[in-house]
């Protein structure tokens, strides 16, 4: 049983990243918006005079809000909302592919997008002078709650309210973008005043930033982002739960429909 | 053993009665013609049996198989509608899809190769489905249902909206498959389609099978050899003329059809009209059109 999920879970990923990679136009965008993101808020902080250090807090911002809200959260929504619209869901309930492979099969695949990005936004970062310090694994699980939040929400949104992707796409980016200005993806949350840093507190971006930022940037240890980590995996797992939930409701609802 | 098996199926929608008793069964080898109109409870009837809906009552059994996991193998179903990656090639979607079944690199690379090859796929195997036309969408969402080597083929309704090429060929493939000897469930509102196809035709009227039989036996369901369309100016007279051989007379689409209980000759004909001045005269087997409407009790009038 736990080989024939990971068998049917590589077989959904793998298909989801040949079909982006056929696409070009995500990939591009998530390319794209944040290396141009990273560039500009990069240069604009560093005023010509410290390129290094201002790479290496602005990297952390960018990837999160930049770079995995749009493929992760983004693409996922997309993701289902073309497997319902091209009838291919039905053809998925018709085989014994199991609702759970399914699901992890989704998030693998963006785990993948997610590192690529990560490489990429980095790579730039340090081309720029940025320096890379802390402890890389507890900054990658960090990045994979950030996937984990981002996918569960996909879900949600994608299940719940996507006949078709343009029906998402509006809302989510009235809604999000407000809360990845607010949790410090492109300013630094020093610029808050006390009463929007009080509300800051309550949004899950806020806390991807601050903890990534903390750790890849600042150097600081899992004890010190221990508050933001905490409050990520309570986030990560309400939103898969959320997700799991609404794709259920999806799933029952696609076979009588 | 029957391939499939369906007992007293009964299913509504918001209490209006779609499905009213519904049963029937498909043999091995047999390609079995479900035949109604639009919203007769085709799609419902394979919903059902693809555990995608939940019957009212009644018993579906497909190899023995009440449900589960085992009774998907033994499916293969192509939708009505192309439900297919469309931004994978033909090669991709078939191998994305015999990964889902569990089947080995190995077998998936034979597998593959094999529907390419019997669904004559070769020229797009490596084309997107997206860039091919309707008609070799079809055959490759039909190709898709058999990565499995399913007993039971289900197509539901495989030529709607085909031009008429594409809907010969696929006729075509339809046949070469059903010798390869796997039963056969097709649904159809398209008479010719079922009347050169199907081995057995089950006509659904009011939500169960009114009437089913090889197409021989349907014809020997009506009291009629032969039909004869017989045009004159003085129509009552024709008819009138008939009646008194105790012949039935029926008009489709208005011109009266005569039901004739044996073969005429035109000559024999000819000598029945005598004394009406009759414009044109022409004989017709019985087909599956006029047992069709009889059944169904519309498209003619007496
Ligand atoms: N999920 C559903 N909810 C409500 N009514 C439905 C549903 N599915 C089918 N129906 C109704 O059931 C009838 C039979 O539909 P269907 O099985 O699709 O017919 P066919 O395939 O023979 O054209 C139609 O009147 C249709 O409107
Ligand atoms: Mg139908």
């Amino acid at each position: 049983m736990p080989y024939r999920i990971f068998f049917e879970s590589i077989a959904v990923s793998r298909r989801i990243l040949i079909e982006l990679a056929r696409m070009r136009r995500s990939l591009v965008f998530w390319v794209i918006f944040p290396t141009l993101m990273l560039l500009l808020f990069g240069t604009m902080y560093a005023g010509g005079k410290h390129p290094g250090t201002s790479f290496d807090h602005t990297a952390p911002g960018i990837l999160v809000g930049a770079a995995l809200f749009f493929s992760c959260l983004g693409g996922t929504v997309s993701t289902i909302a073309a497997e319902r619209e091209r009838r291919t869901l039905r053809r998925l309930l018709l085989s014994p592919l199991s609702p759970a492979s399914y699901f992890l099969g989704i998030v693998v695949a963006y785990l993948v997008i997610a590192l690529a990005q990560t490489v990429i936004v980095y790579g730039i970062a340090l081309g720029f002078g940025g320096h890379f310090q802390g402890n890389w694994l507890l900054g990658l699980a960090i990045i994979g709650l950030c996937v984990f939040s981002y996918v569960g929400l996909g879900f949600f949104f994608g299940a719940r309210f996507a006949r078709r992707t343009e029906d998402v796409n509006g809302p989510v980016a009235s809604f999000g973008v407000p809360l990845l200005v607010l949790g410090g993806t492109f300013f630094p949350v020093a610029l808050l005043p006390e009463n929007l840093l009080m509300l800051a507190q309550a949004d899950p971006v806020f806390h991807m930033n601050q903890a990534l930022k903390g750790v890849w940037a600042e150097g600081k240890t899992l004890v010190e982002v221990l508050p933001n980590l905490m409050f990520l995996a309570g986030f990560a797992v309400l939103a898969l739960w959320l997700g799991i939930r609404s794709y259920r409701a999806m799933l029952s609802q696609e076979k009588s429909a | 053993m029957n391939i499939l098996e369906i007992r007293g199926v009964n299913k509504s929608f918001d209490g209006k009665l779609v499905l009213d008793g519904l049963s029937f069964s498909v043999a091995p080898g047999e390609i079995y013609g479900l035949l109604g109109p639009n919203g007769s409870g085709k799609t419902t009837t394979i919903n059902i049996l693809c555990s995608l809906l939940a019957a009212d009552s009644g018993t579906t059994r497909v190899m023995g198989t009440d449900s589960g996991d085992e009774r998907k193998r033994l499916i293969g179903f192509a939708p009505q509608e192309i439900s297919i990656y469309r931004d994978l090639t033909c090669a991709e979607n078939l191998d994305f899809f015999s990964r889902l079944y569990g089947l080995s690199s190995q077998q998936r690379r034979e597998r593959v190769s094999e529907l390419i090859e019997a669904f004559h796929l070769g020229e797009y195997a490596n084309t997107c489905v997206g860039n091919l036309s309707g008609g070799w969408q079809r055959r490759i969402n039909i190709a898709v249902a058999q990565v499995h080597a399913p007993r039971l083929l289900i197509l539901d309704e495989p030529t709607a909206g085909l031009d008429i090429e594409a809907r010969h060929e696929l006729w075509q493939l339809i046949q070469r498959l059903h010798q390869s000897g796997i039963g056969i469930l097709l649904t159809t509102h398209h008479l010719e389609e079922a009347e050169l196809l199907c081995s057995r035709i089950g006509i659904v009227r009011n939500g169960h099978i009114a009437r089913e039989g090889t197409l021989a036996e349907l014809r020997d369901s009506i009291p009629a050899q032969q039909l004869a369309m017989v045009e004159a100016g003085d129509e009552e007279a024709v008819s009138a003329r008939a009646r008194e051989h105790g012949w039935e007379v029926r008009r489709y689409g208005g011109k009266p059809t005569l039901w004739l209980p044996r073969i005429f000759s035109l000559a024999e004909l000819v000598e029945v009209f005598a004394g009406i001045s009759v414009t044109s005269m022409a004989l017709k087997p019985v087909g599956l059109e006029h047992i069709y409407l009889e059944v169904t009790g519309a498209g003619y009038t007496v």
